[in-house]
């Protein structure tokens, strides 16, 4: 009876209550930076004296914050194509091939995502120095794939678990070389996975902070960078208006999985 | 008059727009093996899922000894169940399965061995008391849920559907079981399935559910010998339907037309309230008879054999009229007019008015 | 099974002679492979060795490390920091869970948005919006006064406190998520099999669901605990100088003090109880399945 919702009693208004409490909770700081961006307050007095799209002009005033911006969206696009282009050669492998070792393969492949950032990004820090990467573009595009990988092998090859190979086989047996059969009818069945591979890579790398503070260069910064290096000095509410603006390409992101997912799952 | 032990009482239930039960009711006496026999949806589990107290019905009450369970949870029920799904908690061991109702009555841990072996003998589980639930099978794993079910001693037990999951030897196995246990325990006992073979097999009487009602309640034999209506002569037994016409009715009983010339008299009559004049002529396959020549004596309706299948102790002959509808009829092997019949044969069928019956 | 040979015979004449059948099966991954080679097991194993190796060779570093106040403090901070968000998480994690499962689809659809927005909004951005509603003049604060709670504003950022209240919330999906998994998988029938039984709501709860749910807050709670015991940005913008944890230490050994050999050996300790609890979990859920099907 504790699994069914109407039998509940009074619990379920506590644990329903209680749930909502908590979905406040976890939606408190998002919808406040919103709020606090558009606060006239230098010293973030909430809730604010007036309201002002101030911080937003500096914002857009400032080089650095573009520059910044611009060289995220770079490393994050190189990022994603490599992403998808090295998982789904890894995940065909993983899924198709029938070697020995194959799971211990796979477990290698996703270690980067479970071990502690700070750990890979001394190690890559270290090893870039030497090899005269650190602070190139180069250099963060490694480190971005690094994590970025693991989301792309996940999705895809529970993608491709999911596609009945008989399918390329029969396209096969129709006349069609095995390249061509892979191209046009198995990454039209994967296309779902494709999208959230190259989503949650974009991300990953766009988001990327602790790989990216030791990487960076005075000269090339990405915008966690940006914002890291201003928050330690002061919390001025421009960072408010950049996080604003991050949240709101999250949740694009977000809603475009969400759609091409319901669009995909339909015949 | 003295209270019933339990009395459904108009009980209905709506889902929304969806009426899932529409008027049930049924008294129960103490220490009878109900089954509530019908299709999916029938309402016969929701019926059940009342009883246990899941579901809070719209309208209607249930009485236990005429006090109303409805304002009862139900931990506070005290009834036992046996659901489709195995549903023994798989953290627990058998024996701490079996303990489970009674160490949340604070019985003492005297009291809760001693009941457990019971249980587990009752059940012909002893030995297995440390085993847990995914190492047993489907069978064993019921016959815990069984277990389980009574060691508190409930005055109901609840069944749902218990051996659905298992193949046909242990359900036969099973049935046999609960059969013995009901013997042995007393305790009354609601059986829910849609397999009819069970249901005989195992009641005392049978309720059989179509569209959120209970078509009719009785012994196997009752329904067999006397369907309330179609549904019920269709759901119990084997059946053939002819398509007739009223000509007269009086008494409960019909006179009736087939295929235009072919009149029967006497034939127990159950109105439902379909066409006036329009109605359909139950028989039973193993209630007609069949010659092989025109006979004399008594009129036979003729027709045209289709098709002769040899099932062992009998042989199941499928027969069309003049006028197309098709007839099953089953004759004990041996039968004298058996040998050598084939597909195209002309044939003359029997059967006794009085065991027919009609539905308009 | 036919149509797997099948497959086999049709792409084997293709490719076949030219290059052995394996090489075509695990060839396809042979870049990733170079990548995590290169790039990540060689790094960290280079690593790894400048902890033994620097200044001169020896243990000396993880004596340091394990012989000074100050680094066994860091370590202290760091297990009891990842303690009180474990458990936090796994407390205010299960209710939630739980909720999500029995609750009506539109609700529980709106929690699951709230919760993957959450989880994947910048880290950064969530982290500054802490800073600032804890700060002295901050939100919370002003709430924790006007309510009474406290007449004074609060000292919540800038110690483990801050740290604390940050790392629970960023962790908190990281439970939920899992913890949906396992509970959403438990058949209903077993708890209304409870109810008959005589148990009531609370002894349900403790006697089937909590330990039915109990593999999945088992597994939940370790990879918080592990993430928590590596955790940089958060500690490093919401504690304080005096109130390090490890990875911040890392961080600092490496960049601000080019110690590499103390650095390495603080990232090895890191790294090797990382992988130790790892091979716990994996022992632990890998071998046995409780919980049944």
């Amino acid at each position: 009876m504790l699994l069914d919702f109407d039998r509940l009693g009074w619990w379920r208004w506590a644990l329903g209550g209680f749930t909502a409490a908590v979905a406040a909770f976890l939606l408190l700081p998002i919808v406040f930076i919103a709020a606090l961006s558009f606060g006239s307050s230098q010293w973030l007095i909430f809730p604010p004296p007036s309201w002002t799209t101030r911080w937003y002009s500096e914002l857009f005033a400032d080089q650095r914050w573009l520059d910044a911006a611009l060289n995220s969206l770079k490393i994050g696009l190189v990022v994603t194509v490599l992403s998808v282009v090295i998982g789904l050669a890894a995940s065909f492998a993983l899924v198709r091939g029938r070697f020995r070792g194959r799971e211990t393969l796979k477990a290698l492949f996703l270690t980067p995502m479970i071990l502690p950032v700070v750990v890979l990004a001394v190690a890559l820090y270290a090893f870039f120095l030497r090899l005269g990467i650190n602070g190139t573009m180069t250099g963060f595009v490694i480190a971005h794939l690094l994590v970025a990988l693991p989301f792309s092998i996940l999705a895809l090859t529970t993608a491709l678990e999911g596609f009945d190979k008989s399918i390329e086989d029969a396209a096969i047996l129709c006349g069609a070389s095995p390249f061509e059969a892979k191209m046009r009818v198995t990454l039209p069945g994967i296309s779902a996975g494709l999208f959230s591979a190259a989503i949650f890579s974009f991300l990953t790398s766009w988001d990327e902070v602790v790989l990216a503070i030791f990487m960076a260069s005075p000269t090339l910064q990405t915008l966690p960078v940006r914002i890291w290096s201003t928050l330690r000095q002061d919390l001025t509410p421009v960072v408010a208006s950049v996080s604003t603006l991050l949240v709101l390409v999250t949740i694009v992101l977000m809603l475009l999985v969400a759609l091409i997912r319901k669009g995909l799952s339909k015949p | 008059m003295t209270v019933p032990f339990l009395k459904i009482d108009g009980i209905r239930k709506e889902y929304g727009p969806v009426v899932a039960v529409e008027d049930v009711n049924l008294t129960i006496e103490r220490g009878e093996l109900v089954t509530f026999l019908g299709p999916s949806g029938s309402g016969k589990s929701t019926t059940l899922y009342i009883l246990a107290g899941f579901e809070k019905p719209t309208l209607g009450d249930i009485r236990l000894n005429g006090q109303t369970l409805l304002s009862t949870p139900s931990h506070q029920r005290n009834i036992g169940m046996v659901f489709q799904r195995y549903t023994l908690f798989p953290h627990l061991s058998v024996g701490d399965n079996i303990a489970f109702p009674l160490k949340v009555r604070r019985k003492s841990k005297a009291d809760v061995t001693e009941r457990v072996r019971e249980m587990l003998k009752l059940v012909r589980l002893e030995g297995y008391e440390d085993r847990k639930p995914a190492m047993m099978s489907g069978g064993q794993q019921q016959r815990v849920a069984l277990a389980r079910a009574l060691a508190y001693d409930p005055p109901i037990l609840l069944m749902d559907e218990p051996l659905s999951a298992l193949d046909k030897k242990l359900r036969d196995e099973l049935q046999h079981e609960i059969r013995r246990i009901h013997h042995e325990t007393d305790v009354t006992i609601l059986y829910v399935t849609h397999d009819q073979e069970e249901a005989l097999r195992l009641s005392d009487r049978i309720a059989v559910f179509s569209k959120g009602r209970i078509d009719q309640v009785g012994t196997g034999p009752e329904l067999y010998a006397d369907p309330a209506t179609r549904f019920v002569a269709e759901f119990v037994g084997d059946s053939d339907f002819l398509s007739c016409r009223v000509t007269h009715s009086q008494g409960g009983r019909a006179n009736v037309v087939l295929g235009g010339d072919f009149a029967v008299e006497g034939v127990p009559l159950h109105d439902e309230r379909g066409t006036p004049g329009e109605g359909a002529l139950l028989l039973r396959p193993e209630r007609i008879d069949l010659s092989r020549s025109e006979p004399t004596g008594w009129r036979g309706l003729p027709v045209r054999v289709d098709d002769v299948t040899f099932l062992g102790s009998n042989v199941h002959v499928i027969a069309q009229t003049g006028w197309g509808e098709t007839v099953s009829v089953r004759l004990p092997f041996g039968h004298e007019h058996i040998s050598g019949l084939s597909r195209g044969d002309e044939a003359w069928l029997r059967f006794d008015p009085n065991e027919a019956h009609v539905f308009v | 099974m036919s149509s797997l040979t099948e497959s086999r015979s049709v792409t084997g004449r293709q490719g076949g002679r030219r290059m052995p059948r394996l090489f075509g099966e695990v060839g396809p991954a042979l870049p990733a492979f170079l990548l995590i080679v290169f790039f990540f097991v060689a790094p960290v194993v280079a690593l790894l060795l400048r902890s033994v190796l620097e200044p001169v060779p020896g243990l000396q570093n993880y004596e340091t490390l394990l012989g000074s106040a100050t680094y066994i403090g860091v370590f202290a901070n760091t297990f009891i920091v990842s303690t009180v968000v474990t458990a936090a998480a796994l407390a205010i994690g299960f209710p939630v869970a739980w909720a999500l499962v029995v609750m009506p689809m539109t609700w529980s659809r709106i929690v699951f948005a709230i919760l993957i927005l959450s989880m994947w909004t910048n880290l950064l951005a969530r982290t500054y919006a802490w800073m600032v509603l804890l700060q002295r003049t901050g939100l919370i604060n002003k709430m924790l006064m006007a309510v009474g709670l406290t007449d004074e504003p609060l000292t919540l950022v800038n110690n483990l406190t801050g740290v604390t209240i940050g790392m629970t919330y960023i962790m908190l999906p990281f439970v939920i998520l899992p913890l949906y998994g396992v509970i959403s998988n438990i058949d209903k029938a077993v708890l209304r099999a409870a109810a008959l039984c005589g148990a009531n709501r609370w002894q349900a709860l403790t006697r089937v669901l909590l330990p039915l749910a109990a593999p999945g807050m088992a597994a939940g709670g370790l990879m918080v605990f592990v993430m928590s015991l590596g955790y940089f940005v958060t500690p490093a913008l919401l504690g304080g100088t005096s109130n390090m944890m490890l990875a911040e230490l890392i961080a600092q050994l490496v960049q601000s003090l080019t110690d590499w050999g103390l650095g390495s050996a603080a990232a090895f300790v890191l790294l090797l109880s990382t992988l130790v609890l790892y091979g716990l979990m994996l022992k632990f859920f890998g071998t046995s399945r409780l919980g049944g099907q």
